[in-house]
């Protein structure tokens, strides 16, 4: 377990690295050699013949006490407080919806929450460990299901009395 | 004889500097016909041009135009509309100017000019700011705009990440730019300008995010920074110096705006100021109100909290404070008091007075003197219970404390909730029948205190909320309000949604407003009758102006756009099924997807 998420961060440190510091210059290598291009985690269609991309899984996928923290930790953070009490949008958008612009995959959602993204969501990789963010990952991907902790409660309109003169 | 020719010149000087502001306003009058004898309007209200956000300075919202009126209005048909390319929350309202209309747009915030001399209003031209992306993240409640002001041939406004820019009204031409607050620590700017003399003053947004609110007079000519004044810190800071009387003694004494908050709270305390700015000529005072402390969770900080909720009167050359008055103590409920303050002479109990009108989110209509900052009377609006009504000896309000939240206690079924009994949207006064035309809401919410974690750039509330509609099975009105008898008159009640458009009230005894399901109306200003309707593409959250156009006649204008804070739920970014998103509003617009989607519409109608 412990190995499977050393290799994931190693994997995901390295592909950030690789293609901030040498994507052109692989690209030309691997052309050359005829070897597939590295590939991180690629938000955008892949062009060309098919590539398995192996991206990696999240350590705590389905497993409630993280999903729990990954529930306090999405407070913590103030992750609620753009994105809604219990992920339903605000000033960043719902992740309780089926609609990923940045991709569904746990890499896709921990790269996004590590990295950050262009129209205002914060980079939070300096700031939150990575097994904190594979849980929150965890958390955002239980919305909607049975597994959801602390799942929201659209309750009946209170029937608010007429406050007196 | 030098004597009497410096009283000469100086006599001179006093009338030039009376007349300033006047004239800085063409298409204008101050003469109304039919209006109240015991109402006088103290600023030169819009007969022609819509150059100011609210048309004129003293924010009424009135224009004398007749053209179209109770008799005729039925026959109002759309004459020219245009898309922005932008679905999210119209909020504000365009100018006119020589014959050209200019829109702002929410963000990117471009500005677009239209030709009102030619058939269908072609585009002259489009200015481009460009602000950062990033600035999205940390609008609290879309990524919205409320309009420009114009002076001096520029047309000055605020982009989302805190550009002041000043745009050459005949070429599109950028003049000057100024960066007045930092996104990296949640400050956007949302609120249109007011031009005074020859100051752009504004203020920031971000009451959710830990800012220090403040508001800046920049040069009209080169857009330099002239003053600072900050809502919270020591006195230097406030602007806050030996001109400074405040009426009740709750709100003299030295730095309170230190001393006020646990030590340092009150450097990311809050206190915005993103709503509309007043000016009267008479007293040569400017007037806002600064928004809600931070963190919502009022346990964190203990004090007054000033100067959060307030409402402050300035010198627009220098930004120095004459007088404040904070309408709200150490805020539980996330009051802001950015609302519209409209200066106007009446007979008051007898007396010509200088009023101050502020109708409030805390769900009273506020009559202030707007010389000394005295409140004369506070008189709810709307469902009210957070507190029992307004000691005016002291200016407190009478608090009910099982409506107060704290940390781990949901304090239930407080009236209004956070949304207030109105929003920002602005009120019209019309000098002809006295009333004060309020776009006001009737909801209430459950509000539960949590630990708050600071963190610059990320919202810092502490606070877990819903909302819902509020007692009598309506959530929204339009109220025609006696400002003399402090009473209302007549109201057009919305079962589903809040009001959340702004009025506009006119010589042919017009109101016109929207509601976020598109409706357009114009009502008949006497009797409340709904006189005309139309629908609209898509939600109303924009105010109504209405001008002259270059071929004489009468137009009425307005955005169709849902958005802003509780029209997001309209928008395919937030998730009805959870009653927390975009900060609690969600629960009280369960609704609003199946009647109306985002929308980015310019309409202009005419006879
Ligand atoms: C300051 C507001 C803000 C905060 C705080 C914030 N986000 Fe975001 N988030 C955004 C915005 C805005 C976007 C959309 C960015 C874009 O489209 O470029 C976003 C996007 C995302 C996405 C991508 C959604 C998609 O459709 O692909 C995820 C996942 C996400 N945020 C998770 C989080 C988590 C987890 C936290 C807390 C650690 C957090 N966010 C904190 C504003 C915020």
């Amino acid at each position: 377990m412990r190995r499977r998420m050393k290799t994931c961060i190693t994997f995901l440190g390295l592909l950030l690295l690789s293609c901030a510091v040498a994507c052109n210059e692989q690209q030309t290598h691997a052309a050359a050699s005829g070897a597939p291009p590295a590939i991180g985690i690629p938000v955008g269609p892949v062009p060309g013949p098919k590539v398995a991309l192996n991206l990696p899984a999240n350590p705590y996928a389905n497993d409630q006490v993280a999903l729990t923290e990954g529930r306090r930790l999405f407070v913590w953070y103030n992750c609620s407080g753009c994105h809604g009490g219990h992920g339903g949008g605000g000033m960043g958008p719902s992740l309780r919806d089926p609609v990923w612009v940045y991709g569904s995959s746990d890499a896709h959602i921990f790269a996004s929450i590590a990295e950050g993204r262009g129209m205002g969501m914060p980079a939070w990789g300096t700031k939150v460990p990575e097994d904190q963010i594979w849980k929150l990952v965890a958390y955002i991907k239980s919305m909607r299901t049975p597994q959801e902790p602390d799942p929201p409660i659209v309750a009946q309109e209170p029937q608010v009395k007429r406050p007196g003169p | 004889m030098r004597e009497r020719m410096q009283r000469f010149v100086l006599a001179i000087g006093c009338l030039l500097s009376l007349l300033v502001p006047a004239l800085a306003q063409s298409g204008s009058t101050t003469t109304i016909p039919g209006q109240i004898p015991s109402i006088h309007f103290v600023s030169p209200v819009p007969d022609g041009e819509w150059t100011l956000p609210a048309g004129d300075y003293a924010n009424t919202r009135f224009s004398p135009l007749d053209q179209i009126n109770t008799k005729n209005v039925s026959s109002l048909k759309i004459i020219g509309t245009m898309s922005t390319g932008i679905p999210h929350g119209h909020e504000g309202q365009p100018l006119v100017v020589n014959g050209t209309l200019y829109v702002v747009t929410p963000f990117p915030n471009d500005l677009i000019a239209l030709d009102l001399s030619k058939p269908g209003f072609p585009m002259k031209w489009k200015y481009e700011p460009r602000p950062d992306p990033k600035a999205q993240g940390v609008a609290c409640c879309d990524t919205v705009n409320r309009g420009a002001s114009y002076g001096d041939g520029k047309i000055v406004y605020a982009t989302l990440d805190n550009h002041i820019v000043a745009v050459d009204a005949n070429t599109g031409k950028e003049v000057w730019r100024t960066l007045v607050g930092d996104i990296d620590i949640g400050e956007t700017t949302t609120g249109a300008p007011l031009i005074v003399k020859n100051v752009v003053i504004t203020g920031d947004s971000g009451g959710e995010m830990g800012v220090r609110g403040k508001v800046v007079g920049l040069d009209l000519k080169t857009g330099r920074v002239l003053w600072t004044a900050y809502s919270t810190g020591p006195d230097k800071d406030v602007l806050i110096g030996p001109d400074f009387k405040a009426f009740y003694k709750k709100d003299q004494g030295k730095d309170l705006g230190v001393s006020s908050w646990p030590t340092d709270a009150w450097k990311i305390g809050g206190g915005p100021v993103w709503g509309w700015i007043s000016y009267d000529p008479e007293t040569d005072l400017v007037f806002y109100g600064t928004g809600n402390p931070g963190p919502w969770n009022p346990d964190m900080r203990p004090g007054d909290n000033k100067w959060t909720i307030t409402i402050f009167a300035r010198k627009p050359e220098t930004g120095e404070a004459k007088w404040a008055v904070q309408l709200v103590p150490h805020d539980a409920w996330d009051y802001d008091e950015i609302m519209e303050n409209i200066a106007v002479d009446m007979n008051w109990h007898g007396q010509m007075r200088k009023l101050l009108i502020h109708p409030g989110r805390t769900g009273y209509v506020f009559v202030l003197d707007r010389e000394t900052g005295e409140i004369l009377s506070a008189e709810k609006f709307q469902p009210v219970n957070w507190s029992k009504g307004y000691d005016l000896k002291t200016g407190l309000p009478d608090v009910d404390p099982a409506k107060v939240t704290h940390t781990g206690v949901n304090a239930r079924q407080v009236c209004p909730s956070s949304t207030g009994g109105k929003e920002f949207v602005p009120s019209a006064l019309s000098p002809r029948t006295g009333f004060l035309y309020i776009p006001a809401h009737n909801t209430c919410m459950d509000h539960e205190s949590i630990q708050a974690n600071y963190i610059a750039g990320t919202p810092f509330l502490g606070s877990s909320t819903t909302m819902y509609r509020g007692p009598g099975g309506y959530q929204g009105e339009l109220l025609a309000w006696d400002v003399a008898n402090a009473k209302p008159v007549w109201g057009i009640k919305e079962t589903d949604f809040p009001v959340y458009s702004g009025v506009l009230a006119t010589g042919g005894d017009l109101v016109f407003y929207g509601t976020m399901d598109g409706w357009f109306r114009a009502v008949d200003a006497r009797s409340g009758t709904v006189l005309w309707q139309t629908k609209l593409a898509s939600g109303i959250v924009g105010d109504p102006i209405t001008f002259k156009g270059p071929d004489g006649r009468q137009y009425v204008a307005i955005y169709a756009g849902i958005g802003g804070w509780m029209g997001a739920a309209a928008l395919p970014s937030i998730s009805i099924d959870d009653p927390y998103a975009a900060l609690g509003i969600t629960g009280a617009m369960k609704k609003i997807k199946q009647v109306t989607g985002p929308g980015d519409l310019l309409y202009v109608f005419g006879l």
